[in-house]
Formats: structure tokens, C-alpha cells, sequence
């Protein structure tokens, strides 16, 4: 998978509502999928179908521990996009700064 | 003027590709209003040598087209768009696509309110398409401004 598939695959999984709830839920520790299912009122099938696309986006990591997958936040790939969205935010910035030095020349 | 801010400031929403950035400038309205809506973005849209709008034109009227080009990093590059909403002095609403790249526009809407000594003006850019539709112009555009980040701060605004 190249670098620009991977990011477009995170854009796609924090599109979802209910995916962006389950980082925010993981960001405050590990858990399993029922324990998640559990805590969103919603089945496990639903849940495991989620974290299957935040899994395929690797913004969740899955660890075996014994016979239960517990799934924790995976920072790096968000920062990636934040990287990329750095371009327009600099962009602005720096051509706001320019375009008020030019008024005030003038 | 004392009551006019020195710097822009700009920041990123991350999970709705969105950026709000503001200026206060120390002159009128009307005035910033002249320079988002004419020919004088070539004066701003520009780092000479790394990003450069050449040619800008617009037909500034909801409904009308607007268009920009210029060489970013030795390519050249073509924005273009349409206005949504025209309410001198007070708002600017534009829609922004570069040429040649898949996916729905993004939006750009300039807010203006008069302050103390003059103008603050508010950029709301929404809807920034995914990386792979986007990723060439970004990356002209984060090696100019990270340039001119380098450059403007020794200067005084």
C-alpha cells in the first residue's frame, strides 16, 4: 500500500461518527471488542466492523492476549494527515501575513 | 494603531479538512474587500522563485467564474472556481478546485468586520479533498510557505 492509499484510507475511517467515537473511547486505554460493543450500546458484529476499517487505516493497532484481540489507538497515521493539511494551514498564514503587509504599505 | 494584531494566525481541523486562519489590517473593509476580489491576489498569492500566481481574473458576482494561475516549485498549476456569495464589505464565498485533479471543490469563505483601527479578516477554507486528489499542489505549497516562514518572521509586518 502506498503512502497516499494509506492516508486516503484514514480520511475514509474518520468520516465515520461512530469510528471517530471508538479512537476518542481508545485514546483513554485498550480494550476488546466486546467491552467496546459493551460500552456503545451496539452490537459486536457492528463494533468488529468498524475496527476492521480503523484496523486496514492503522490508526488502531490489534494485540492478541490469550484468545481476545485488544485494540489500541495508533497515533502515527493521523499525524501524517495533520503533516499534510500543514501545507494549506502554512499557506494562509503566511499569505495573510503578506497580504497585510501590502495593504499597510501602500 | 496599537490595537491591530502583528501576525495571521491559521489553524487545521483535522477530520474535516478545514482551516480557519485570521489578519487584523490597518486599513478599511472596503479596502481588504478590493484586494480578495481583483487582479492584487497576484500580489499575495506569491513567493517569487517557489509559489507564483501569475494571472488571476474573476467575474466577482454569484455565479461568476474566477480563475488563477502560476508556477509552484517549476510546474505550472490552475485554480479556478465560483462565487457563491458576493456582500462587499462583509463576505466573499468561493468555491476552489485546481485543474486537472478529481473530486468536489473545496470551499473558501473570506469574512470581513470592522475593528478598532481596522480590519479583521477571517479565511474559513472547508472541504479539503483527501491527499491523493490534493497532493501535488500541497506539496508546492508547504515547500513555498514553509520558505516564507522562514523569511517573514525576521521582517517586521
Amino acid at each position: 500500500m502506498s503512502r497516499i492509499e494509506a492516508k486516503t484510507d484514514v480520511f475514509r475511517a474518520i468520516a465515520d461518527p461512530t469510528r471517530r467515537a471508538l479512537l476518542d473511547r481508545l485514546r483513554a486505554g485498550p480494550a476488546n471488542a466486546g467491552t467496546l460493543a459493551a460500552d456503545f450500546r451496539s452490537s459486536r458484529p457492528a463494533v468488529s466492523k468498524h475496527l476492521r476499517v480503523l484496523r486496514e487505516a492503522r490508526l488502531v493497532v490489534d494485540t492478541r492476549i490469550g484468545r481476545e484481540r485488544v485494540y489500541a489507538v495508533n497515533p502515527v497515521p493521523l499525524q501524517s494527515v495533520a503533516g499534510w493539511l500543514e501545507g494549506y494551514r502554512a499557506f494562509w498564514q503566511v499569505s495573510l501575513t503578506r497580504l497585510k503587509r501590502n495593504l499597510e504599505e501602500k | 494603531m496599537s490595537e491591530i494584531k502583528t501576525h495571521a494566525r491559521a489553524v487545521a481541523d483535522v477530520i474535516d479538512g478545514l482551516i480557519v486562519a485570521s489578519v487584523e489590517i490597518a486599513r478599511t473593509p472596503e479596502r481588504v474587500f478590493q484586494a480578495l476580489s481583483s487582479r492584487e491576489i497576484v500580489d499575495w498569492w506569491v513567493n517569487p522563485g517557489v509559489f507564483d500566481t501569475r494571472e488571476w481574473s474573476g467575474d466577482v458576482r454569484v455565479g461568476g467564474r474566477w480563475h488563477a494561475s502560476g508556477i509552484a516549485r517549476g510546474a505550472p498549476y490552475s485554480l479556478e472556481g465560483e462565487f457563491l456569495e458576493v456582500d462587499p464589505p462583509r463576505k466573499l464565498v468561493q468555491t476552489w478546485h485546481r485543474q486537472g485533479t478529481p473530486g468536489a471543490p473545496s470551499t473558501l469563505t473570506y469574512m470581513l468586520e470592522p475593528i478598532a483601527g481596522g480590519t479583521r479578516l477571517t479565511v474559513r477554507h472547508a472541504g479539503i479533498a483527501a491527499p491523493d486528489q490534493r497532493n501535488n499542489m500541497s506539496a508546492g505549497w508547504r515547500t513555498s510557505c514553509d520558505r516564507l516562514s522562514e523569511i517573514l518572521p525576521t521582517r517586521k509586518g
